[in-house]
């Protein structure tokens, strides 16, 4: 891969969102406003047992009840096919691997037992309120069990969870070293995107299917629905034009998409399933609690000798998915001789865990970059200093040199623009107005993702370009981005470009996961671009007519905008136009791939970042007030400076989110989360939300794709909820290790 | 949420006549806390009976300086920012302004927010099976369950809920009068008799009659309103119910001592929690620090917390003392 020949025109510019005029006005749809002639409405009926099976069920009163359709239970529900485990690239994503309804086995509280279906939402609402179901109930098991040993998975989304560098022990056990040792937690957390998910299911034919789902990964359900319910993988379209917000819980296929495909094919008719905020905790997975032990050994200047970080993370019954919370931070931030992970899974009566933003990276760089804070007072050293100290200037575990590495100069930049020269060490030194400030800071990280992607191209004669690709914008700003890109790779103004998202009939597309859109996506275009001009450079290189006519084309390339020159003789050019006119056709099209290598790359592609933050928090009733926060990126090449921003304010609030409010709690009888709504499950409002400062250092990173653009949209949530635990701590002196870090845990 | 039929009263006659004419009915108001307990399926009236229309939305000067009235269709909002409330019962427009969002208070009636639920994530999602606010007789979900945001006062081993208003803790200390009408006619409750404890029977949460229309909420004239004070602690800076809520309000002697005081709590107990054990221990005393706390411990005595929410108790006490320090300062 190489770089563009020419200065980008728009790559980086700061363009507006291309799709926000139909947002603002209403006119872009979501799943659920999908309404095919004749739609009927679900709503489900979950368990309020979490260890259990169901011994009646009696649907009678809801069957007879106004308007209903259908009443599906384990009793009558079509059996699906069970497809083999999900692959990657290419497969499906799922983490709950039981479909639903397929047995009377309750194995969490939440899940769901019975679907009505009926003419209005209403209707199905009220009459699921009719049906009685029995339980054989056993206590649910909610927490690790002292017997309990749980799994230790070797591998994790294709990455090891398990690190084992040097000899960590020894150096921990090493009396000259100064030694750290803490236990972190974090909580169960829901996604809580603004839009639920839905799905609406038509059968438009006996074997041929349609859904508009809310995903972030449209051939990953046409996959699940086509293996599920034995389809031909063509008859099975998955529409997904806009999605309100995922964070993770939108990439794997969830027992509601089944359901709506199921109660369609039951009632002869199109379903709407859209899910409740209460199902969206227990039905759309959720990030694992964590409890996180991690051991430094450093010498007394500040040299890191030893890392070990040993998790534990719940699954549920039916699924194995866990966040890997140590093998992709802890082993990538800091130059130690010896770093050890240890990660152990068990499994318990809870709803099944899902990829949740930075998902490992954020509960991972949480607990390191708390111990990394804890060390620093110990030594009486920067916590600034001690980083830069032991900064990683190769990848820490396979020493490979990073491609565009800038973390020096984020810390640099991020304490500057802060003023942290001004922070006095002593914890509750600072004060202003009768309150206690605090100023804390943490790295962030995340990789730098690639996966596979097709994208297609028509030019018209016109000169307008229209390009497609099955992949997403879940409110990222993908839309803007890749249509810069593809402006920018075909050679045509941003305003000539249009690009067609979320839509399995579309060339291959990726998950919207892992902050891979931009890198992967784009990167296809740019083959897609080489394609066309190369059909172009045909045309014209055949054409008498033209300046380029005896050419190679293969020595003829993109110049200038919307034409292709003859690299032997810069003089001679033809316009696109000019060579479609001529050529006699309405329009061309070009097909790109885009493959990740499967050659162990020569360089360490990874993201970095430095968040400070300032409290103020009140002695007498200590809730925590994030007053100020500055977060420096380096990912590359910053694509668009608007969608950028947004990226890393929405990482950061969400991160503030988890430091200070963000806790799904479960009942013990029930197992049912007790905070299953937006007014008891908390995330920050704005008045919570300071002025987020958001810088970027680096160069673009040309050696990871010809965009040189890495992603954004997870790292900023990393690092977060450390820099302000961090901040809380030196405010008052107290080291609050279990999250969120509410009022009453600084009361004592 | 069930089926209902929806109806729209002209005047007041007719909407209590229309009360005991239709089967389960309850008023509609702004709906803010009705609709959401329908949808969940925890209220279930067969009818609505829309009071939107009723001439009840003023809020006025009360003749011969009594105080002043607020209709129970008066919008939170419009009441926050009224001119006689805020110089007179600068409590109560702050307790207003600090609870829910500015779309809610622009929506919610003063009658509605008397009437708020208790709040209580067993109570509020029927999921779980044992509420007896909700099914009485099943047992309390939230004693031997997560219980950071419940009761510590006036509780019952029936019922830990707590009253989420924060206007009624203002009236509480402003010591409102409640004025309903009913097919006997009108009359008036003591604020401090209109919401109960939970008791035996937590399904009952005040004394209005089921046949009765709430229509105005009298503010009497009083020396000790003007010099008032609302603070509130929640767990995010807005749009979050109270952990704990502090009313105060402060007559001063010409002695620079206190003469009255009143003060009310929310987020302890099933109703606004009016102290007065604390009220006394002003009384008569220096306005400082020790004051403060000897009346913050009396306020709590006996106060009571489970296994998530003890928390609250030294929350109360140094919400009252720092409440109290604030509109001591007041000039």
């Amino acid at each position: 891969m190489t770089a563009p020949a020419i200065e980008p025109r728009v790559l980086g510019k700061p363009i507006n969102r291309v799709d926000g005029r139909l947002k603002v006005t209403g006119a872009a749809l979501y799943a659920a406003e999908f309404n095919p002639a004749g739609v009927l409405h679900a709503y489900a009926l979950s368990s309020h047992v979490a260890n259990g099976s169901i011994t009646s069920i009696d649907t009678k009163a809801a069957e007879s009840a106004p308007g209903v359709k259908a009443v599906l239970t384990h009793l009558n529900a079509p059996k699906l096919k069970e497809p083999k485990p999900a692959q990657q690239s290419g497969g499906g994503i799922r983490n709950e691997m039981r479909l639903p309804l397929s047995d009377d086995q309750i194995h969490y509280g939440g899940q769901y037992v019975a679907l009505v279906v009926a003419e209005t939402l209403e209707q199905a609402r009220h009459a699921a309120s009719l049906i009685t179901v029995t339980y054989g109930q056993n206590p649910p098991v909610l927490q690790r069990q002292p017997s309990d040993k749980g799994k230790t998975p070797k591998v994790n989304n294709g990455e090891p969870v398990q690190l084992d560098k040097g000899n960590a022990n020894k150096a921990l056990a090493d009396a000259s070293n100064v030694i750290v040792e803490h236990v972190y937690q974090t909580p169960q957390e829901t996604h809580s995107p603004m839009e639920p998910s839905a799905t609406v299911a038509e059968w438009v034919a006996a074997d041929q299917l349609t859904v508009h789902d809310a995903t972030q990964y449209v051939k990953g359900v046409q996959d699940q629905l086509s293996k599920t319910f034995g389809l031909k993988l063509e008859n099975v379209r998955v529409i997904s034009p806009f999605v309100g917000g995922a964070f993770g819980c939108k990439g794997a296929v969830w027992p509601h998409v089944f359901l709506a495909a199921m109660a369609a094919k039951v009632a002869g008719a199109p379903v709407k399933f859209a899910i409740s905020r209460q199902d969206m905790f227990s039905g759309t997975g959720h990030r694992t609690p964590t409890t996180q032990s991690v051991a430094l050994a450093a010498t007394r200047d500040g040299k890191l000798q030893a890392i070990r970080h040993r998790i534990e993370t719940l699954t549920s019954p039916v699924g194995e998915y866990v966040e890997s919370c140590g093998a992709r931070s802890t082993g990538v931030l800091y130059a130690s001789p010896s770093i050890s992970v240890e990660e152990t899974i068990y499994a318990v009566n809870v709803a099944t865990p899902t990829f949740m933003r930075a998902p490992g990276e954020c509960p991972g760089t949480y607990a390191l970059e708390c111990a990394m804070d804890e060390l620093a007072a110990e030594l009486k050293i920067d916590p600034v200093q001690l980083r830069v100290i032991n900064h990683a200037d190769s990848h820490p575990i396979h020493d490979k040199p990073y491609s565009a590495k800038h973390l020096k100069e984020a810390y640099q930049l991020g304490a500057e623009k802060f003023g942290w020269a001004k922070r006095t060490p002593e914890p509750g030194s600072m004060k202003r107005d009768g309150l206690l400030i605090g100023w804390g800071m943490a790295t962030a990280t995340y990789p730098a993702y690639k996966m596979a992607a097709d994208a297609r191209i028509q030019m018209k004669a016109d000169g307008t370009v229209h390009v497609q690709c099955a992949a997403h914008d879940i409110g990222t700003g993908a839309y803007t981005v890749l249509t810069q890109i593809a402006a920018e790779a075909v050679g045509v103004p941003v305003e000539k470009v249009t690009f067609e998202l979320g839509n399995s009939d579309l060339p291959f597309g990726p998950v919207a996961g892992g902050s891979n859109t931009t890198a992967t996506v784009g990167s296809a275009v740019y083959d897609a671009a080489k394609a066309l001009h190369l059909s172009l450079a045909k045309l014209a290189t055949n054409d008498a007519q033209s300046p380029l006519h005896g050419f190679k084309p293969s020595k003829v390339t993109l110049t200038t905008e919307g034409m292709l020159t003859a690299e032997e003789d810069p003089s001679k050019s033809d316009s696109f136009t000019e060579i479609l006119k001529r050529a006699g056709k309405d329009s061309i099209e070009s097909n790109g791939s885009f493959k990740p290598s499967l050659l162990k790359p020569k360089l360490a592609f990874q993201s970095f970042g430095a968040q400070f933050c300032e409290v103020a928090i009140d002695p007498a009733h200590p809730r925590v007030q994030v007053t100020r926060f500055v977060s420096v990126m380096n990912c590359g090449r910053v694509m668009n400076a608007k969608t950028a921003r947004s990226q890393i304010l929405g990482g950061v609030v969400m991160g503030i989110g988890m430091a200070l409010h963000e806790e799904t709690v479960l009942d013990p009888t029930t197992g049912l989360p007790a905070t299953r709504n937006l007014a008891d499950y908390h995330v920050p409002v704005n008045a919570d939300v300071p002025d987020i400062e958001v810088h970027f250092v680096g160069e673009p990173d040309l050696e990871f794709n010809p965009m040189g653009a890495r992603g954004m949209g997870e790292i900023g949530i990393t690092g977060t909820a450390a820099a302000v635990a961090n901040a809380v701590y030196h405010a008052t002196g107290k080291r609050v290790r279990d999250l969120p870090i509410t009022l009453d845990k600084l009361l004592v | 949420m069930n089926p209902f039929t929806y109806s729209r009263a002209a005047d007041v006659p007719q909407a209590i006549a229309d009360l005991t004419a239709k089967p389960h009915a309850k008023f509609l108001g702004g709906g803010t806390n009705l609709v959401d307990l329908m949808k969940m399926g925890v209220e279930k009236p067969e009818s609505l009976i829309d009071i939107n229309r009723l001439p009840l939305e003023k809020v006025e000067e009360l003749p011969e300086g009594k105080g002043v009235r607020i209709g129970a269709l008066a919008r939170n909002s419009d009441v926050a920012e009224n001119e006689l409330i805020q110089s007179r019962y600068p409590v109560l427009s702050e307790a207003f302004l600090a609870g829910a969002s500015p779309q809610l208070r622009n929506m919610a009636t003063v009658g509605g927010n008397l009437l708020q639920r208790t709040r209580c994530y067993y109570f509020y999602d029927p999921a779980f099976p044992a509420c007896n606010k909700r099914q009485p007789g099943s047992g309390c979900g939230a004693i031997a369950g997560f219980n950071r945001i419940h009761a510590i006062l006036g509780q019952s081993d029936q019922c830990i809920a707590t009253h989420p208003s924060d206007m009624c803790v203002a009236l509480a200390a402003l010591e409102a009068v409640v004025r309903v009408s009913g097919p006997k006619g009108e009359r008036e409750i003591a604020f401090a008799d209109f919401h109960r404890l939970p008791g035996d029977t937590p399904d009952h949460e005040t004394n209005l009659q089921p046949d009765e229309l709430i229509t105005a909420v009298d503010l009497p004239a009083s020396k000790f309103a003007a010099r008032s004070h609302y603070l509130k602690i929640r767990d995010r800076a807005s749009y979050a119910f109270a952990l704990v809520s502090v009313a105060v309000a402060l007559e001063m002697g010409a002695d620079g001592k206190i003469a009255t005081a009143r003060i009310a709590l929310g987020g302890v107990a099933h109703k606004p929690w009016r102290a007065l054990e604390a009220e006394q221990a002003l009384a008569g005393k220096a306005a400082d620090d020790e004051t403060f706390r000897a009346a913050a411990d009396a306020a709590l005595a006996n106060a009571k917390g489970y296994l998530h929410n003890t928390f609250k108790i030294e929350l109360a006490k140094r919400s009252i003392v720092r409440a109290l320090t604030t509109v001591t300062a007041k000039a």
